[in-house]
């Protein structure tokens, strides 16, 4: 097959100087480029403080993640799929807390996996308002999930309550202290995995089945690709939307009842604001905001990342206020490299 | 057409269309369509921008229903159809746009349609990789494209243009289409590139699958055969086989008129230099152009679409500008760095893609006009003089004998051409030296081209330099002095509108690369 008609460059990477090779295979697997930064900031963190590398830090990193990295995978399918989702906080924040409260208050001997569940479908019922809005009135995403956002958040301080809850029934404390590994350090420091840990590898294992073994995870691409040709080939749009919302809004309300059990507090104040740590997250990770693109691992990595920059400068002596720059620094570095140079 | 056997003999109808009727905000598209596509045949639609080709195409892919009238698929009347019924039914369209997903691997975007129809469009099913790859491949073998991995998993938006065409008929393939409709797949593909596709098409007839083209390539009709719908105005004003007619004859039915039009090219360039570009240059898009345009004179640049054409026009009007050359305006070298600069040079861009880069539809055809002098217009407390702006667009709207009520009505109101007219018009506020004119008549009416044309000579006439960048060649011949023809990123012939026919441009469109070197 004769390659490009004109002057146009050759598709093939191997003709291009080593820095274009460099950044053509970024390109395909911007993911790589977000491992690098970590490894950097591990070496860099490491070096100004030797402590960094210890078990109970890799432990630390993973329980923070979990709930940012929910919130991420979420934010990652709606992105995928071409959208844009700034609710999904208040979303947790309205079912983890009405769970909870329901809990306490009618049956406090319920098991676990029925309280995440409740609060998940929760999370999946107003995700789906989401997805009807978007899908209704062809409207941006972004301003959709801007009213509901607000509009949920109204609805839980105005008639669910803003009294924090101390006393957490005791199967779901007992979740959050419930441990996967659990040892004495050689310093005789306590450390422990907590076992949530696994909700998040649950979920990303089932987005990534969904986004790479279903026709769903298809079509959502497809969507993220060019509307007007999914929806020229035949693909449902109706389903795709109501569907990545829904699955978003299920995962945040999953990630609002981690975050009770962690914290042994269900705080109505807390999560909203941190949407755009998570999508910050997300684009780290490699998925383009133009939808379309982007890897769960990227995904995690992405997570990772940014809290490693929250978490663990302060090891490095790096005041917490410097913690945002750095991000900020980071989103438009990758920017730099992954936006600018498409050719217009 | 490897085969000596004249092909099989044409099967039963496949698709028929009953008295369709198409309306859109007052234009009647289609007047009462009835034609019958049998399997195993390939049929040229044939027609004019605007004659309602695209919007039959439409209804029969089941994007669009029809006003009136019925479908009769294989025997069974509807109403409409939907996408996925269609493509469930075997109707399978290639538009020009492809309909590729570009994000996506060449595997998934072969055979992900065969897995949605199986599915019925039910998203909720898991994938079948193993068919998935193994419907690509074979797709992709029919076609004569690679079948290696590496090959399955390559994002579709690296591949060159031709290569996406050949996967977009592959996923015809992969679904088993029983129609194939594909919308001017020829434009832009070289002559080896046309030849391939016509091998892959006439394959996919022998197999019993119709074909139905929609060109304005009329050569490439005749050399390929089958059965001819000419189309005017929204109906189908003759078919048969296409042996049957003369090439004058089926100009004439598309037109309604005689053939040769003559040329509106009646004056002569004034003797002065207006425009002198040299050297001029774009990594990857164009090199080393260089040529001058006089006060009063039209100069024509073609090519196909991937000839840097374009680019060209983009580069004069700021859009995108040029990285090595010179431009100079009236003997004055400048910098043409955004379209501002192309603005404050008095130079006028009318864009190809008029709905995407040019109109505001909804808004009033007085806005559309006074946009890119509002500075001039702005009043004490920089607010637009409102009542000087409705003069100015009075008067454009006068000048060009734009058809409106009046210039308060939005833009989308108004017809093709008239609309096209507005976005001339609104570089005639700035008083423009140079007026820069891409495709000026896509998707315009025959009536439409002739206002334009006559429009086009009249600015001409008054003394500005008007470039023409378009691939509609009897545009060119009738209306410039001096037609430039690129290819690859380089002008390779300049030829005297007067004297030239089609054939020697079509010849230095497409002529192959091996000589160059």
């Amino acid at each position: 097959m004769n390659t490009a008609v004109g002057t146009l460059p050759p598709t093939s990477a191997a003709s291009k100087p080593p820095a274009r090779r460099l950044r053509s295979r970024l390109e395909k697997r911007p993911e790589l480029f977000t491992l690098g930064l970590i490894v950097v900031l591990g070496g860099v963190v490491g070096a100004i403080n030797p402590d960094f590398f210890q078990w109970g830090t890799l432990f630390d990193l993973l329980r923070s993640s979990t709930v940012t990295g929910l919130f991420a995978l979420g934010v990652f399918v709606i992105l995928a799929a071409g959208g844009i989702d700034v609710s999904f906080t208040a979303i947790a924040a309205i079912a983890m807390y009405t769970t909870t409260k329901l809990v306490v208050t009618e049956w406090p001997e319920a098991p676990v996996v029925l309280v995440f569940a409740a609060s998940g479908l929760g999370g999946a019922l107003l995700g789906l308002v989401n997805g009807a809005l978007v899908h209704l009135l062809k409207a941006p995403s972004l301003i959709v999930t801007i009213g509901t956002q607000y509009l949920i958040r109204g609805l839980l301080l105005a008639y669910i309550g803003t009294a924090w809850i101390t006393e957490l029934p005791r199967r779901m404390e007992g979740f959050g202290k419930l441990a996967l590994v659990e040892f004495q350090s050689a310093r005789g420091l306590h450390v422990m995995l907590p076992a949530f840990v696994l909700v998040l590898a649950a979920a990303a294992l089932l987005t990534w089945w969904i986004l790479n073994r279903t026709l769903m995870g298809k079509a959502i691409f497809a969507t993220g690709g060019s509307i007007a040709v999914a929806e020229r080939l035949g693909y449902d749009l109706r389903a795709v939307h109501l569907f990545i919302f829904a699955y978003t809004g299920g995962l945040a309300g999953v990630a609002g009842m981690v975050h009770v059990c962690s914290n042994r507090l269900a705080n109505p104040f807390d999560l909203v604001g941190t949407e755009i740590d998570v999508i910050a997250a997300v684009v780290l990770g490699g998925a383009r905001i133009t939808g379309g693109t982007g890897t769960v691992a990227g995904t995690l990595l992405g997570v990772l990342l940014v809290v490693m920059i929250n978490n663990l400068l302060i090891m490095a002596g790096v005041p917490s206020t410097w913690q945002r720059v750095i991000v900020g620094g980071f989103i438009l570095l990758a920017g730099a490299l992954f936006v600018i140079r498409r050719p217009r | 057409m490897s085969h000596d056997t004249p092909a099989a003999p044409a099967g039963g109808v496949f698709l028929e269309t009953q008295g369709i009727h198409k309306r859109f905000a007052g234009v009647h598209a289609l007047r009462g369509v009835s034609i019958a596509l049998r399997r195993g045949e390939i049929y040229h639609l044939l027609g004019e921008n605007g004659c309602g080709k695209s919007t039959l195409i439409k209804i029969l892919s089941g994007a669009q229903p029809p006003d009136e009238g019925r479908l009769i698929l294989e025997g069974t009347p509807l109403a409409a159809l939907t996408p996925i019924q269609a493509l469930a039914a075997g109707v399978e369209t290639v538009y020009q746009d492809l309909s590729l997903l570009p994000n996506l691997s060449v595997a998934d975007n072969v055979a992900l349609s065969a897995q949605l129809v199986r599915a019925k469009g039910r998203l909720a099913r898991r994938l079948d990789r193993p068919a998935l790859r193994e419907t690509a491949r074979k797709a992709l073998a029919a076609v004569d494209l690679p079948t290696a991995d590496a090959y399955l998993d390559t994002v579709v938006g690296d591949l060159a243009l031709a290569e996406r065409q050949l996967v977009a008929i592959a996923r015809a393939i992969a679904t088993r289409a029983k129609l194939v409709i594909m919308d001017e797949p020829t434009t832009s593909l070289t002559r080896r590139e046309v030849d391939n596709l016509v091998r892959v098409v006439d394959g996919l007839r022998q197999d019993g699958v119709a074909v139905l083209f929609v060109t304005h390539k009329l050569d490439e009709c005749f050399a390929i055969g089958g059965q001819v719908l000419v189309f005017r105005d929204g109906q189908c004003v003759a078919e048969g086989p296409i042996r049957d007619f003369s090439k004058a004859r089926i100009a004439h039915l598309m037109t309604g008129k005689a053939l040769d039009e003559g040329r509106y090219r009646t004056a002569a360039p004034a003797p002065r230099v207006l425009l002198e570009v040299e050297g001029l240059g774009r990594e990857g898009r164009f090199a080393e152009v260089s040529f001058r345009l006089n006060e009063g004179e039209i100069l024509g640049v073609t090519g196909l679409m991937d000839s840097g054409r374009n680019e060209l026009a983009l580069a004069l009007a700021g859009v995108a500008p040029a990285e090595r050359g010179r431009i100079a305006i009236g003997g004055r070298s400048v910098a043409l760095r955004t379209p501002a600069d192309a603005i404050a040079q008095r130079i006028g861009y009318v864009p190809e893609d008029r709905l995407g880069e040019g109109l505001f539809l909804d808004k009033p055809i007085r806005d559309n006009i006074v946009t890119a002098v509002l500075g001039r217009l702005r009043g004490r407390f920089g607010a637009v003089d409102g009542a000087r702006a409705r003069a100015l667009a009075e008067d454009i709207v006068a000048r060009l004998k734009v058809a409106t009520p009046g210039v308060d009505v939005p833009v989308q109101s108004l017809s093709g051409g008239n609309q096209q007219r507005v976005l001339i018009g609104r570089w005639l506020t700035i008083e423009p030296r140079l007026l820069v004119l891409h495709g000026p008549t896509v998707g315009v009416d025959v009536g439409s081209k002739d206002t334009i044309y006559r429009a086009i000579q009249e600015l001409a006439a008054a003394g500005l330099g008007v470039l023409i960048v378009s691939d509609d060649l009897p545009e060119l011949l009738q209306n410039c002095d001096r037609i430039l023809v690129m290819r690859r990123g380089r002008i390779r012939a300049e030829l005297d509108a007067a004297t030239t026919t089609e054939e020697p441009l079509v010849r230095a469109m497409l002529a192959e690369e091996e000589a160059t070197a």
